[in-house]
């Protein structure tokens, strides 16, 4: 028989969900695999936060379109996750004797591979989601959590009270200890927000998961049904204040605004020691007729037009008077000459032909509640002189059907 | 990471660079690099007594063949094709050859006469470089591994230790083929050609030959972030790697990665190399930057196009 060293903590990262307020960015792709940043995908931030954390045990938990979220995680390598006994598993759902079951919820995702947990025989399980952008090292939460001596830690940041109720509020105790969820309160009595960051003492977890699996009207969420039993039973349950740059990314306009982020001297969020699988290209080019200002450019790109406040994903090519605006443009697009891109994403190996218009500018839109970023799925061909709008999502069939 | 511990220094940063061969894909059970070195305190100083050192590794080798390659030519070139036109032609030896005048900097260039038939009819061993055009031998070559290491052998034995003039000898006593390698090659024999063939990658066509993306070429990738223009950035013309930060002014330039050019520096025709800090405020036209150099807020360094100037390793100016 095998043997597996123990772990002290064993991470668990749930990149099942559809995230399907994506769109048609998720048509074919899970939210964790999304590109961000120029280079990475979302989920390459949980997974380099645990490697410097020291966590070498890492499962993942698939279920929606799973090919290039696998294909992207390989052995582990690039995130130096592929120890002999350890490092990262994509953990699917499965066939048993009794039958074979989907991922009906987040906790039910867990218990169902408790057998990969307990293999390694973890004091503690960290439960991640693969649809945030944040760095964040894991040991010190894990530190506070000892220091309190409690069965669940979950991490919270502090937001903007008109905000709070968007969020999941937790309420404490001045010692930090939770006595009350809040989930999205019209009347938020505090502004931390759960991040979506969980450590529990294993042996607790485990106990309560058996105990919700065996209930049949348990929707088996860890925010819906075990933190609440675990929290009606007594618990101790703390909130770990994390300070930094956090954003959830599950929607266009966080996914958009997170990107640009990357692009405000302001913001916190740098990317050193954020871990990718490198795509093997050349440097990029840069022609003289192109205008670069405030944008980050990745290899294998060719820029003949002008670049504003805009992210270029690897190998994309921006023709001559092509010009791209307050937009993320992601693997292998090409954006002919002449077109224009403004506060737009164009996902991977899409074509936007000459003299074609895609985005708007808010203040070029009458309504400004019909303003929003305008989004041109994966392998999707926008027409000659074409003009896409704000707010407007295309993919491949939709433009195939215009034609 | 494979250790190399009688590695003479200037080994190092190449040894460091191919590490295991994984980021050619050549770390493969059945395929792989190995660094070869010289041992019992010898150093490399000719081919034949080089070629001789290594014949405990070539021997075990399972391949019929042996391909030597020179490591200062940078050419996207298909082998198999060379392969191909090697048996076609039932060769013993295949030489490559470049159609062109040799680069300056060349010590003693070997040039072939070829029949119509692609036969190497004679071998010159050219005294000086001359302006005119020439068939050049560069020194890649495909062979079979015991004829190589047999006429080795019998030319160490008779202390023949020059390897071009050991090709003049047993050209009559082989089969020797030249294949022409009409693709884009930069044979990289000085600073001036090592400063020129940079500048050639601003050519479309040379980028889409020798980064066709059909046969890539691979090279140890770092974690690096995109790069990023600042605000003021003003970029023309120039070859950008990952992991910069440039707030500047770049023309002409081939710029590694990491590189870091601040705000009101004016770069023209430099070739940087990575992690150089180029600061504030400097002026610098043909210049060639080595490795983690920092070039302080306000200096101003010029070359001419005839004449570049190189910044060592690690300096600070």
């Amino acid at each position: 028989m095998q043997m597996f060293p123990k772990q002290e903590v064993v991470a668990m990262l749930l990149a099942g969900g559809q995230g399907s307020r994506l769109g048609v960015l998720t048509k074919k792709l899970a939210k964790p695999a999304v590109p961000f940043g120029g280079k990475y995908r979302i989920i390459d931030f949980p997974l380099s936060n645990c490697v410097n954390s020291g966590i070498e045990a890492v499962g993942i938990l698939t279920q929606y379109q799973p090919l290039i979220l696998n294909e992207y995680i390989g052995n582990g390598q690039p995130w130096d996750l592929d120890g002999m006994h350890s490092g990262v598993n994509c953990l699917s759902p499965y066939q048993a004797i009794k039958g074979a079951d989907w991922y009906t919820g987040t906790a039910n995702a867990i218990y169902q591979n408790i057998n990969y947990i307990e293999r390694y025989d973890p004091n503690y399980v960290v439960i991640l989601s693969g649809d945030h952008i944040y760095k964040m090292d894991y040991n010190k939460m894990l530190e506070y959590h000892k220091e309190k001596n409690a069965a669940c830690t979950i991490a919270v940041i502090d937001v903007p009270l008109e905000e709070a109720s968007r969020f999941g509020i937790l309420n404490t105790y001045e010692n930090g200890e939770i006595y009350e969820f809040d989930e999205k309160p019209e009347h938020p009595k505090s502004t931390n927000a759960s991040m979506g960051i969980y450590i529990f003492s294993w042996k607790e977890l485990r106990k309560y998961l058996t105990d919700d699996a065996a209930l049949e009207n348990s929707s088996h969420d860890f925010g819906k049904d075990v933190l609440p039993a675990m929290l009606n039973a007594g618990e101790r349950m703390f909130a770990y204040p994390f300070e930094g740059y956090w954003k959830d990314v599950g929607t266009i306009d966080s996914l958009w605004e997170a990107n640009m982020d990357l692009l405000d001297p302001n913001v916190t969020l740098d990317l050193k020691n954020v871990y990718s699988r490198n795509p093997m290209m050349p440097p990029h080019y840069v022609s003289p007729d192109a205008n670069i200002q405030n944008s980050l450019v990745a290899d294998g790109c060719n820029v003949e037009g002008d670049l504003e406040f805009s992210i270029l994903f690897s190998g994309v090519t921006v023709g001559k008077g092509a010009t791209v605006n307050s937009s993320i443009i992601m693997p292998g697009a090409v954006i002919e000459e002449g077109a224009t891109v403004k506060f737009a994403i164009v996902a991977e190996n899409t074509v936007i032909k000459k003299g074609a218009k895609v985005g708007q500018k808010p203040e070029e839109v009458d309504d400004r509640k019909n303003w929003g970023i305008a989004v041109i799925g994966e392998n999707t061909v926008i027409p000659e002189n074409a003009f896409i709008k704000a707010k407007e999502m295309i993919d491949s069939e939709v433009a195939a059907s215009e034609k | 990471m494979t250790k190399f511990p009688s590695l003479p220094r200037r080994a190092q940063p190449q040894a460091d660079h191919v590490g295991s061969g994984s980021a050619y894909d050549l770390s493969k059970r059945r395929s792989n690099l190995t660094l070869l070195t010289p041992y019992g305190g010898k150093v490399f100083s000719n081919y034949v007594e080089t070629i001789y050192n290594m014949h405990g590794y070539i021997e075990h080798c399972r391949e019929e063949y042996i391909l030597i390659s020179p490591g200062n030519v940078v050419t996207n070139f298909d082998y198999n094709a060379l392969f191909d036109y090697h048996s076609k032609h039932n060769s013993d030896i295949t030489l490559v050859y470049k159609k062109g005048v040799i680069p300056s900097g060349y010590d003693r260039p070997v040039t072939l006469d070829i029949d119509a038939d692609g036969k190497v009819t004679q071998v010159f061993i050219k005294p000086e470089n001359t302006e005119e055009e020439d068939n050049h031998f560069y020194g890649s070559a495909l062979v079979k591994k015991s004829l190589l290491m047999e006429e080795i052998r019998k030319a160490l034995s008779l202390n023949e230790l020059d390897i071009k003039k050991l090709l003049q000898q047993i050209l009559d006593r082989y089969k020797v083929f030249a294949y022409e390698n009409k693709g884009y090659t930069a044979i990289i024999s000085s600073i001036n050609s090592y400063f020129d063939f940079n500048m050639d990658l601003m050519k479309k066509e040379v980028r889409d030959e020798l980064f066709n993306p059909k046969r890539p070429i691979y090279t140890k990738v770092r974690d690096d972030a995109p790069s990023r223009y600042g605000l003021e950035s003003k970029v023309k013309n120039s070859i950008i790697a990952q992991g910069c930060v440039i707030d500047g002014e770049v023309e002409n330039c081939v710029i590694s990665k990491g590189v870091y050019v601040g705000k009101g520096a004016k770069l023209s025709n430099c070739i940087v190399m990575q992690d150089t800090v180029i600061g504030k405020n400097t002026n610098l036209n043909y210049v060639i930057i080595d490795k983690d150099v920092t070039i302080k807020d306000g200096r101003s360094l010029m070359g001419f196009g005839s004449y570049p100037i190189y910044i060592a390793k690690k300096s600070e100016v």
